[in-house]
């Protein structure tokens, strides 16, 4: 009988604990309900005709995992943004023919995003690609290399035919960028499921108590934190829990002793640089289109410098390490890191966004177990589409 | 110089034009007063939210017998952050006192200060207007 109370009384205390978080305030909510809806509307690879197109998707999935981009057959996509991890590798930086600078950002959800590249070097997910399938540091394949390959591939070559209507052109740079668009459509095709969250946000949103109670106690807290104190949700909002955007976050950007990344201030250097920005004569959209406003728009600053992308943190407890270079391991140590920041290290001298947030144990703890509720449960199960052969006389 | 050019500018005023930007959006417009010029402004799209471009519709309203505005330069920044937008604003003339700003962005929530900057007809001095919204 003292037990069956006692389990009586756990139980009780559960779901009072459950019910009495789910009385946020009004503006609480409101800021609970800018971390949504998920999914979002559809969005497309900006700049890129074939975007969406089953054809395409079904060529660039190829593509993605074909290890003969690269000349010595060792690289594919699929080397680095791995299915079986979020899209991602894993590992502190990525590591192509050489020791890359960065981490491996997961490609779920990419098309959501602004600017790709944790300096946002790159503004549609083509123009991105290919980034990893020229670099010399990465997959190191020239324009020539890839059009020979696709030319000479029965299947590659009879894929090519069905998204662009012709046979791959002899301008080999021509093929390079629609191979290019051909993987932006498939990591465009990447969008993660719905997560325990995205159930609980909807399910108070309509005051369904029940609905949201198997949403946990601490993730509750956590959320509270996110939005509230702990200012989270400044810059970690919308569907995607990022604005897109750009900031310092008061780590060491050392590349190696003496050698700092610049991050955003170089990128958009680049960006303006790049012969394949939504700007170029290789955008299929119309310069002065909707997709392109970024582009045109972007202003570099002198805050810029050390500045790196705002990640989504969608399935963000599965594309472990963390932050530009990976240098923090875990979910726990990036919490750590802005409740004990060192406003020293901040670089800007303006912005007064960041303090430490001096968070007690079981605050971490609960600002972890609310994002650890992020994440699509199937988010590392990808599974192959199975595509029907090429043939080319198909439809 | 401004404060002189308010002065002259105020005094030649009376009162602006009573129906400044009628003719624009009425979601989300606001409006700006300065040295006797009023301008109206709407966004497009509106409301305005946070990490989405947005494009503003502005109409100049002068007193009688005041030259119209031949340009207008637009920014936004965040007076308690200390920063301003990650984009410029390119502004287009639609015709006298109209202009349309595109390429706008508030990447965080909070209170923005919009900056209209007025280069008057015929070598007037400059005149700055401000408006701040709070966004949620």
């Amino acid at each position: 009988m003292r037990a069956l109370a006692v389990a009586l009384m756990a139980v009780c205390t559960t779901f009072a604990e459950a019910a009495s978080a789910l009385e946020f305030s009004p503006a609480e909510r409101r800021r609970i309900e800018q971390l949504g809806p998920w999914p979002p509307p559809a969005a497309f690879d900006a700049g890129n005709a074939q975007a969406g197109r089953p054809d395409a998707i079904a060529f660039g999935q190829r593509l993605f995992f074909d290890p003969r981009l690269s000349p010595d057959g060792r690289f594919a996509c699929a080397s680095c943004h791995v299915p079986a991890q979020a899209f991602a590798d894993a590992a502190p930086r990525g590591q192509g023919r050489e020791a890359l600078a960065r981490n491996t950002p997961s490609l779920w959800n990419a098309v959501h995003e602004r600017w790709y590249g944790w300096d946002g070097a790159f503004d549609s997910l083509w123009s991105q690609a290919l980034q990893p399938l020229r670099a010399a540091d990465e997959m190191g394949a020239s324009a020539r290399h890839i059009s020979h390959t696709v030319r000479a591939d029965p299947d590659l070559s009879c894929r090519y035919r069905r998204v662009f209507g012709n046979p791959p052109p002899g301008d080999d740079e021509a093929t390079l960028v629609d191979v290019a668009k051909a993987l932006g459509a498939f990591v465009g095709s990447l969008v993660s499921a719905r997560t325990p969250f995205d159930d609980f946000r909807d399910a108070l949103l309509r005051d369904d108590k029940t609905a949201a109670a198997p949403y946990p106690a601490d993730a509750q807290r956590g959320l509270r934190l996110f939005i509230g104190r702990g200012q989270c949700s400044t810059c970690h909002l919308g569907p995607m829990l990022s604005n897109g955007e750009f900031g310092d976050t008061g780590l060491p950007f050392f590349v190696r002793p003496g050698v700092v990344d610049p991050g955003r201030h170089a990128g958009i250097a680049a960006l303006r640089a790049n012969p394949h920005n939504l700007l170029s004569r290789w955008a299929d959209a119309p310069a002065r289109g909707a997709g392109a406003v970024k582009t045109r728009h972007v202003e570099p600053q002198p805050r810029n410098f050390g500045e790196f992308k705002v990640p989504s943190l969608r399935n963000v407890a599965l594309t472990a390490p963390y932050m530009h270079d990976g240098q923090i391991a875990t979910l726990a140590g990036v919490v750590r890191h802005y409740s004990e920041l060192n406003l020293e290290r901040l670089h800007s001298d303006g912005e007064q966004i960041l303090k430490p947030l001096r968070l007690s144990d079981s605050e971490s703890a609960d600002l972890v177990a609310f994002l650890d509720t992020l994440s699509d449960p199937r988010a590392l199960q990808w599974r192959a589409p199975d595509w029907a052969p090429c043939d080319a006389a198909g439809p | 110089m401004l404060h002189w050019f308010c002065l002259i500018w105020a005094g030649l005023a009376g009162t602006a034009h009573a129906a400044c930007g009628e003719q624009l959006p009425a979601p989300g417009r606001l409006q700006a007063t300065a040295g006797g010029v009023q301008l109206a402004f709407a966004p497009r799209p509106a409301p305005l939210a946070v990490g989405r471009h947005f494009a503003l519709e502005v109409e100049v309203c002068v007193p009688p017998g005041t030259p119209v505005p031949a340009a207008l330069r637009v920014d936004a920044d965040m007076p308690a952050h200390r920063h301003g937008m990650n984009y410029r604003a390119t502004v287009q003339p639609l015709g006298p006192g109209r202009f349309v700003a595109e390429g706008l962005l508030f990447h965080m929530p909070g209170r923005w200060r919009f900056i209209f900057d007025l280069s008057g007809a015929g070598g007037a001095a400059p005149l700055r207007l401000t408006q701040e919204v709070a966004l949620e």
